[in-house]
């Protein structure tokens, strides 16, 4: 749908890096932003992830300049805008509720921008042509937003964000009010002008397919904290946090609450052999990495409660001592509901957590144990 | 089944009593304003033979073109005033947190609050000092900051999606640039509603108007000169009284339904 512009020359349009130091919100004794540091990129499509109310909304709003912060700085390429209203911070943003302006067609929403810097008329309507173009958008120059769909809607808002050629885009949940299947289709095309554009992106959403689809890279914030800054893999393969953990994966990773004495690490179920210190620990493994066993190499043992089909694959839920553990494979997975299940995963599928703090372990010898970062 | 139907037409008959009630002084004026000179003083319903004597009479009497310009002037002055500086004053107590806004607010409504009759001598008094008694710019200014005007825009802009004006500054407009040209347009319904009403609200004004002019140089003044200490003179007087009202009404009649939706979406009935 993203067509390249009709005029077909590259344009060479300024690319921006932001950079985020000690951000902090608070709303009274809340606060919503704490003590964020956030290097983005030029050129990066940067995920701010989280659940509802982590801030993630309000750390854009400041980068953006709609929100003063109550402490830190915004630099954009190096300078410090803290303080500039957000005219002067050449940053296009895509709203959730896309606030398109009611009274103008179409094409005066998308072509808003360039009039607020007094461009001359034939290039604002050449430049309108080729974003609509682009957009798909040209049948319907002429109608008001309430006679647009909803992702009509977006796209609308998409353009103006594109036709100002901006140094980075800024964007809230864009595809929150879309439906599952436009959702996914228009997934594909934000990477694709992404990639098209070379633009800096910082995406705002709750939603971790969205992030591991789209992101090159993916903050996640946590109660208005980042727990970790990291490419896909790397938040998935290595989450630094139980929260981590937890957030990304359907279903979720497993977590076990175990005691590890002389080598083995044991809970009612759970039998792992782990060479490590002695120690409490959490022990995390992702339901994929799972999978049934007969041998005496079992770690978990227990009973499937239900049997989830998801259509390919299915899910195995098992009560494991007082814990629950999900484990995936493709469909048919074998167990039924009642039956017992010996479980397996290898070694290096294995996620270490600091009981307390949910940070993550990794041995760094056989002898010991330290907390990351 | 016979009571709901007898509840039915008693709610009708009682409507209906009151609705006559209402327009019966106003049926009484234009009937009195179409006798003829002699028949004034008539009870009977219906105004017969017709005639237009009285209304030449007024003209004769008194310049109503005139006082029909002035009135206009003042009515449209005023609401335009009152739209601008209620736009502004709304327009800043929604889109900025500033220190003291909650009472500079309050002061707006508790100046609502505070009867016409309490301000009527400074600012009686003000205008002579100032030299603009007796003229059309002494009635108009006192009342260009409507705390009404103010309140129904700011219940208005309250409901107006933060994003949009968000979505502006992100586009390059300052806030003024914005208010022009993203919350005036979209509000432009609310506004003309509103402008309506403040039209008739000025227009209907007598006791300031009066205070101020002493040359009756306003139609709703003009009316004064038909009452004399040797009795009124009724005839003129009605007819004088039913220009006045016209205006108001053809208004109302064209724009019936934006005047509605005005009480309505204000949340005022
Ligand atoms: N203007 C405000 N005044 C007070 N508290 C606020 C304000 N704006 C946001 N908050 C609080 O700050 C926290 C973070 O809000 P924010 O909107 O950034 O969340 P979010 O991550 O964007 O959530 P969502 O996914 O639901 O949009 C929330 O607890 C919210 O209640
Ligand atoms: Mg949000």
């Amino acid at each position: 749908m993203f067509r390249a512009g009709s005029s077909g020359t590259v344009q060479i349009r300024p690319v921006s890096a932001i950079q985020v130091e000690k951000l902090t919100q608070r709303f009274g004794a809340v606060a919503a932003v704490d003590d964020v540091w956030l290097d983005i990129a030029d050129g990066e499509f940067m995920v701010l992830l989280g659940p509802s109310g982590c801030g993630k909304s309000t750390l854009l709003r400041m980068i953006a300049g709609l929100l003063p912060p109550t402490e830190g700085r915004v630099l954009i390429d190096g300078v410090d805008v803290t303080h500039a209203p957000p005219q002067g911070r050449d940053l296009a943003m895509v709203f959730q509720s896309y606030a398109l302006y009611p009274h103008l067609s179409v094409a005066r929403n998308i072509g808003f921008p360039l009039r607020a810097r007094d461009m001359p008329k034939r290039a604002i309507e050449a430049k309108v042509a080729d974003v609509a173009a682009a957009l798909d958008l040209a049948a319907l120059l002429d109608r008001r937003p309430r006679e647009l769909s909803g992702g009509q809607r977006q796209r609308v808002a998409l353009g103006r964000a594109l036709v100002r050629d901006p140094g980075a885009f800024l964007m809230d949940e864009p595809l929150s009010n879309l439906d599952a299947k436009l959702r996914a289709g228009t997934r594909a095309e934000l990477s694709a002008l992404h990639d098209r554009l070379g633009a800096t992106f910082v995406y705002v959403t709750h939603d971790q397919i969205e992030a591991m689809t789209m992101a090159t890279r993916i903050a996640l914030l946590n109660n208005g904290r980042l727990e970790q800054v990291g490419t896909p893999e790397q938040v998935y393969d290595e989450p630094a946090s139980t929260f981590v953990a937890e957030f990304l994966g359907t279903p979720p990773m497993n977590l076990l609450d175990v005691t590890l004495r002389s080598g083995v690490a044991t809970a009612p179920g759970v039998t792992v052999r782990l060479d490590l210190p002695d120690r409490d620990l959490i022990l995390g493994v992702r339901p994929e990495h799972l999978q049934l066993t007969t041998g005496d190499e079992a770690m978990l043992r227990g009973h499937v409660t239900r049997v989830e089909n998801l259509g390919s694959e299915e899910v195995a839920i098992c009560a494991v001592g007082a814990a629950t553990v999900r484990v995936r494979a493709r469909r048919p997975i074998g167990p039924r509901a009642g039956d017992t299940v010996a479980l397996r995963a290898d070694r290096f599928h294995l996620h270490l957590f600091h009981p307390e703090t949910g940070r993550r372990l990794v041995p760094l010898t056989h002898q010991e144990i330290s907390c990351v970062s | 089944m016979t009571t709901k139907v007898s509840r039915q037409v008693s709610g009708h008959v009682v409507l209906g009593t009151l609705g006559v009630l209402c327009v019966f002084p106003i049926y009484w004026l234009y009937a009195t304003s179409l006798r003829a000179p002699g028949d004034i003083g008539s009870l009977s319903p219906l105004p017969w033979p017709l005639s237009l004597d009285n209304y030449a009479d007024a003209w004769r009497t008194i310049d109503l073109t005139g006082m029909l310009v002035n009135s206009a002037v003042v009515a449209v002055c005023t609401a335009a005033g009152q739209l601008l500086v209620g736009l502004f004053a709304a327009y800043a107590f929604t889109v900025w947190r500033f220190p003291g806004q909650r009472l500079l607010y309050l002061l707006f409504v508790g100046s609502w609050l505070v009867p016409f009759q309490v301000t009527m001598l400074p600012n009686y008094v003000l205008l002579s000092r100032l030299g603009l008694l007796n003229t059309i710019a002494g009635v108009i200014v006192p009342t260009l900051c409507s705390a009404l005007g103010v309140l129904l825009l700011r219940q208005h802009l309250a409901g107006f999606p933060r994003e949009l004006l968000e979505a502006a500054a992100m586009d390059g407009r300052s806030s003024w640039a914005t208010l022009w040209t993203v919350v005036v347009p979209a509000l432009r319904p609310v506004l003309a509603a509103l402008g309506i009403l403040l039209v008739i609200n000025a227009w209907n004004e007598y006791f300031w108007p009066a205070l101020v002019l002493r040359d009756n140089a306003m139609v709703q003044l003009g009316i004064r000169s038909f009452m004399g200490t040797e009795g009124n003179d009724w005839g003129p007087l009605m007819a004088t009284a039913g220009l006045a009202c016209l205006p108001v009404f053809a208004l109302y009649l064209v724009l019936q339904r934006h005047i509605v939706n005005a009480f309505v979406r204000s949340g005022l009935k």
